[in-house]
């Protein structure tokens, strides 16, 4: 999350990845720092200890998604918590 | 000025604290404007001044905050310039707190107190400093889990994710012994003069015990003594063995710290014999977190402990059969180093008696 936020505000586009159970600690780090619309996408967890091919099923499902926020083409996971803030 | 907490009574506003999640769990001293402002005069500094910055929250860490924090922690006056000087240390940036605060580790600042005043204060050293039953080590050691909760914003599951935590997380703080051992005083190592007050606060798992009999007629005690030692720093659930970075913190026990003086060795020394034992055939880590094996042969020897300064021998306890090894986090930007920081005494203002009874 920290890494999307310094990224972000170098300016650059960024989306970040959020497992499930980290989705709360994402939104106070966010808003802590100033930026509660960093873009995020929520991710199942676990993800790490995954097979391999578990890894590059997630990564095929959710690749075009990323590119999708990162153009702007579609809103993040997080977007309500942006318009609300 | 912080914000005030409307209550009815002080069951009220312990309820309210609760409620607000401003509490480790347990009950609080309410910290009323007379209790906090009788803190920080203790400090002999103004309420308004910023020690920094405190994660993952990035809330400004002021004088007034840490005094609200020692109240509600049980503090007395005489604690605060522990607390101020344990606070300041966690603030140095290299002892990376916000990702202490935010790892699923169950990692917990251990605050080792050197010098005169500690023992002055009731910073117990021997028996079960650790645990129940001395209240400067549970109130300054709760004070600061407190600011890591109020301040840093640290809230289990949201913020705090440590996967289970452990009770050391509620407080950790203790002196060394510095009477009962043969060494001089731990933080001489780091710079310090003999009876010089200093905290120097580690990022730590759990305590692990460590049973060894003493056998005065076998010249291998020694040895033997640092074996064990290095049996439970490289032991197979510890982050040490997988990511092979941050400070172990060995608490000796007086008896235990003889055996090794009377082979002549000093801290450093123990912490360079520590440095050679603790270390592993890579096959090993392969067998049981591969992820973390490295490159290289598995015939390797692997060093687990970075080097002798990442070894922090105190003396601690009462003498007997055990002593205990604090493994590390061994994350964190800078690796999960210990810190120091200088007590500064003798700054207290004159505390007004009307106050005392706040």
């Amino acid at each position: 999350m920290r890494d999307g936020i310094e990224l972000a505000q170098r300016g650059l586009a960024v989306v970040a990845l959020v497992t499930e159970p980290f989705w709360p600690q994402g939104d106070l780090i966010a808003l802590s720092n100033g930026m509660p619309d960093v873009p995020r996408v929520r991710l199942p967890h676990p993800v790490a200890g995954t097979s391999s091919e578990a890894m590059s099923v997630l990564a095929d499902e959710i690749a075009p998604r990323l590119v999708a926020v990162l153009r702007g083409d579609t809103t993040p996971d997080n977007a309500s918590v942006g318009a609300a803030s | 000025m912080s914000e005030l907490l409307d209550a009815r009574d002080e069951a009220d506003a312990l309820a309210r604290l609760h409620e607000l999640g401003c509490t480790d769990g347990l009950p609080v001293v309410i910290p009323t404007p007379d209790r906090v402002e009788r803190m920080v005069l203790a400090t002999g500094l103004d309420g308004d001044v910023v020690l920094g910055e405190m994660g993952p929250l990035g809330a400004a860490v002021t004088i007034e905050k840490v005094a609200a924090n020692a109240v509600m922690a049980g503090c007395e006056a005489d604690h605060m310039p522990f607390v101020v000087a344990v606070v300041q240390a966690v603030l140095q940036p290299e002892f990376d707190l916000s990702e202490v605060q935010s790892t699923t580790h169950s990692i917990a600042p251990l605050i080792i107190v050197n010098g005169a005043l500690g023992p002055i204060t009731g910073i117990a050293s021997g028996f079960g400093a650790l645990g129940p039953g001395h209240r400067a080590n549970a109130s300054i050691g709760r004070a600061l889990r407190l600011c890591m909760i109020n301040i840093g914003g640290a809230r289990p599951g949201v913020s705090d994710m440590a996967l289970l935590g452990h009770p050391g997380k509620f407080a950790m703080c203790l002196a060394e012994a510095e009477a009962a051992s043969p060494f001089p005083p731990m933080s001489t190592r780091w710079g310090a003069a003999p009876g010089a007050d200093m905290v120097t606060v580690v990022g730590v798992e759990a305590p692990h015990s460590v049973m060894f009999v003493n056998d005065a007629d076998d010249p291998d005690s020694p040895d033997r003594l640092l074996r064990v030692l290095a049996g439970v720093i490289t032991n197979s659930g510890s982050n040490n063995l997988y990511l092979r970075s941050g400070a172990v913190v060995i608490a000796l026990n007086p008896e235990h710290a003889r055996v090794l003086a009377d082979a002549g060795w000093d801290r450093e020394r123990i912490a360079q014999q520590l440095v050679g034992l603790c270390s592993v055939k890579r096959w090993m880590i392969r067998s049981f977190n591969p992820a973390f094996v490295g490159a290289g042969d598995d015939d390797d020897d692997v060093a687990v402990l970075r080097s002798p300064d990442h070894v922090v021998v105190i003396v601690a306890g009462a003498e007997g059969l055990y002593s205990a090894v604090f493994p590390s986090w061994s994350a964190g930007g800078h690796g999960n180093i210990a810190v120091h920081q200088a007590v500064v005494t003798g700054q207290a203002c004159e505390i007004p008696s009307v106050l005392m009874t706040g």
